[in-house]
């Protein structure tokens, strides 16, 4: 081969360039796709199965052989043998086209959302990885941990109760704490409440809700609520949703006559020379980014103020306890204040 | 027995948990925070200090001000690297002169006068002691000009305001704002810059600051970059700007690092290291006049001599190799000469040359001794008169001649620009990779760190190469 022709050579580099690309390009990349499909097992089709069932059963729809196949993404053919090898070990009930779980299938399935919720958990107080990635790596992880690396790692994590959408952990006896509140699309208007729940599927949506910088544990007023949009205040901020979105997010109404700390607003919005006084971290802030905010000073009562604005506007440097600490503004809409 | 009253308060305590929610960290925190301020107000006094603080605020305002906030970075750090580059030059030729020039010949005669075969004597004086000598002359002087200097600007206060200003910038990279100051250091050393990380919290960014150091072009590699582009980049321009041309490649390669920095940064960010915690904070601490005498005292011990020792060290076995594999036969030639050959063709191919590919992989050790070694094998491979005999590293004063052995090595205008491509684009010395090593104590990273900017180098020096052939 005679490698003095630069042509040639560019060639030769752009078409192994391209290959590379193809195939190890983030998550399309044929490598990762080819190793993904390795990976799929009995195992993991049962386990999405039942998880399905269980899913329909939580809101009251019906479980059929066609809703299953069109629900996984597996081969229609390979689902069918597993669903009648099911049925032969009792995690399912067949009835003609219908689906059931028996109930050591319904304590399996608590098993694998188990799994996944304390995955999320562990992605989000342990790990950087984007909060879109965490619904995608918890359904790869459900299928691999056993019950005693399951274990282990909820008394790592300390026995949380909820993952951080809000969804609760089943707990190892199979016990699973109590959600309340309604969807914020159903809310009327003048509703007062705190969200609860922010359901990561779909992506489409779940994009949107991230985007709109909307976070769990925030209090909210409903403004306006129709057909086309739905209007919320929440810490200073209005907030305009499409209905679909707004079904994504689950709000606990405040019983009683609470009136909304209308003053709460976030420490983005704090202007140079003003003064407020902190009430609290969101929860969306969490592990080490919280302890280290907490550890600065930055908690309920403490007196905080623009220190100085960085040339390029962001960060901020805020003067909290005597000390001069710059905030990214991504991180000072996570802290809650009352301005002075 | 025992076990079973255990067994229940573990019971409990995961009882007690669900009951009290997971709220009790803040909690805690606030606990704490409201007992130690009750404890303050009760038994300390506060009157001083409050004109200080409003002093400071002026320094801020301007430090960190839209108009002046950059223009006062640039030329800072500007005069930091021209003091440490200018500054070098004088005492560098004294250690030369007294290392190399004097001392070397004198082991040389010693050594004959008590009949030390010559064998034993080119290793241990020409292999050896030439290497370590070299690295020092090179590396001291820079090191203990650079060091203090940053080390006053970091205790004064400023290097965090920096940061400040910076950080936006580097967010958009996926990086922290502090990696500005890692990276200033590594223009000193990349070896104190990896050391000097510690100062990022954040172990995803720090890991990026880490791998990505070696982009800031390093003390070793200046004199290599300013040397080819007087020789070269001088040469193709009238002579009355040449000296202008050569000082602006050097910028541009040096800028051109940045470049890379801020790419691999955004590239690792994205990939290899999503996984890995990312926080953010930044202390902006109190100016205070920096404390001259023990900042240079800790900056010559903590700084440049330990990484000056680690380069020692590493330089004595480099040394060894490289007088080794030049006077080492095989058949009618030195391992040498047969290295250099079976890479000619890949070297050719990159626009650089074998001896080029032969003077990096010995010169692992140190930047230092690239030039040296290339002068030496270029002689003997060309078998041209000059030099010092084989595998005795050397350097000439007069610039013009060095030229005269370069082009007599078949160096064109593309060998000098590839040369200078592959010299900020290449794997990190030992000394920072071994530095790498211990502060991430991970092979993994330590790898990447290492393999990722040669294979860069490779990708950039090919595609310069064949974009010059195809148009030149």
């Amino acid at each position: 081969m005679n490698l003095s022709n630069p042509i040639y050579n560019l060639i030769i580099f752009l078409i192994l360039s391209v290959l590379a690309y193809l195939l190890f390009r983030p998550t399309k990349g044929w490598f990762w796709i080819f190793k993904n499909n390795l990976k799929v097992n009995e195992k993991t089709v049962i386990e999405d199965i039942l998880k399905l069932l269980f899913h329909y059963e939580n809101s009251n729809k019906k479980g059929t052989i066609d809703s299953v196949t069109r629900g996984l993404k597996f081969n229609d053919s390979l689902i069918i043998d597993v669903l009648k090898e099911m049925s032969i070990k009792e995690l399912i009930q067949l009835d003609g086209e219908d689906l059931s779980l028996t109930n050591s299938g319904r304590d399996y399935a608590l098993k694998i959302i188990r799994v996944h919720r304390l995955w999320e958990k562990y992605l989000a107080e342990k790990t950087g990885f984007d909060k879109l990635e965490w619904h995608e790596r918890a359904e790869d992880m459900e299928h691999k941990l056993s019950p005693k690396e399951t274990n282990l790692l909820a008394t790592e994590l300390g026995q949380p109760m909820y993952d951080p959408h809000g969804d609760p952990i089943p707990t190892h006896k199979g016990k699973v704490a109590e959600v309340k509140g309604d969807l914020l699309s159903k809310l009327p208007v003048n509703t007062v409440g705190r969200i609860t729940h922010i359901e990561d599927e779909p992506d489409v949506i779940y994009k949107q809700i991230l985007a709109e910088n909307i976070h769990i544990g925030s209090q909210i007023r409903v403004i306006e609520n129709n057909a086309k949009r739905i209007v919320f205040y929440s810490e200073g901020e209005e907030f305009i949703l499409a209905p679909v979105v707004a079904s994504n997010l689950t709000i606990d109404v405040f019983e009683k006559e609470v009136t909304l700390e209308e003053d709460m607003v976030r420490l983005s919005s704090l202007q140079e020379g003003e003064t407020a006084s902190i009430l609290g971290i969101s929860k969306e802030c969490r592990g080490d980014a919280r302890r280290r905010l907490l550890d600065l000073g930055f908690v309920k009562g403490t007196a905080i103020k623009i220190d100085l604005i960085s040339p390029l506007k962001n960060p901020k440097a805020y003067l909290v306890k005597g000390t001069s600490i710059a905030l990214r503004d991504i991180q000072a809409s996570k802290i809650l204040i009352k301005k002075q | 027995m025992a076990k079973k009253p255990i067994k229940n308060i573990i019971k409990l305590s995961n009882d007690l948990r669900w009951q009290i929610g997971d709220d009790f960290h803040d909690n805690l925190a606030e606990g704490i925070y409201a007992d130690a301020a009750e404890l303050v107000s009760n038994s300390v006094q506060t009157d001083s200090g409050k004109k200080r603080f409003r002093l400071d605020s002026k320094i801020d305002k301007i430090i960190t001000s839209k108009t002046w906030g950059f223009p006062l970075m640039f030329l800072i750090l500007g005069v930091v690297l021209w003091l440490t580059i200018i500054g070098a030059n004088y005492p560098s030729g004294m250690l030369a002169q007294l290392l190399l020039d004097t001392i070397h010949p004198l082991l040389k005669s010693g050594a004959s006068s008590i009949g030390m075969p010559w064998w034993l004597d080119g290793f241990l004086i020409d292999g050896v002691y030439l290497a370590v000598a070299w690295v020092i002359a090179v590396m001291l002087p820079p090191m203990a000009i650079f060091f203090p200097l940053f080390t006053l600007l970091e205790d004064f206060g400023y290097l965090p305001r920096v940061a400040f200003n910076l950080d936006a910038l580097f967010k958009k990279a996926g990086a922290h704002g502090k990696q500005a100051l890692t990276m200033s250091m590594g223009f000193g050393c990349n070896a104190a810059g990896v050391v000097a990380t510690r100062i990022i919290d954040s172990p995803r960014e720090r890991l990026i600051a880490i791998i990505t150091n070696n982009f800031s072009l390093c003390n070793g590699r200046w004199p290599t970059q300013i040397l080819i582009a007087t020789i070269f980049i001088g040469a193709v321009v009238p002579s009355s700007v040449s000296g202008l041309a050569s000082v602006g490649a050097v910028i541009g390669i040096a800028i051109l690092g940045m470049v890379f920095m801020f790419f691999s940064s955004w590239a690792l960010s994205k990939t290899v290291l999503k996984g890995e915690v990312s926080t953010f904070n930044l202390e902006l601490p109190p100016y205070r006049p920096p404390r001259f005498w023990k900042t240079l005292y800790t900056s010559l011990i903590d700084r440049t001599l330990i990484v000056l020792w680690r380069a020692i060290v590493f330089a004595a076995p480099a040394g060894a190799v490289i007088w080794l594999i030049s006077n080492i036969m095989i058949g009618d030639h030195s391992i040498a000469y047969w290295m250099i050959n079976g890479l000619d063709g890949f070297g050719w191919l990159l626009g650089l040359n074998g001896v080029i590919l032969v003077a990096y992989i010995v010169a692992i050790p140190a930047n230092e001794i690239v030039i040296p070694t290339i002068l030496m094998l270029t002689v003997l491979v060309t078998g041209i008169a000059g030099g010092e005999g084989a595998g005795v590293m050397f350097e000439l004063d007069s610039v013009t001649a060095t030229g005269d052995i370069l082009r007599a090595g078949g160096w064109t205008l593309l060998t000098a620009v590839n040369l200078m491509l592959f010299s900020l684009l290449h794997n990190p010395c030992s000394t920072t990779i071994y530095t790498i090593y211990k502060e991430t104590k991970s092979a993994k990273w330590t790898t990447l760190a290492s393999i990722a900017p040669v294979i860069m180098g490779f990708v950039v020096t090919f595609l310069v190469a064949q974009i010059w052939r195809l148009f030149g």
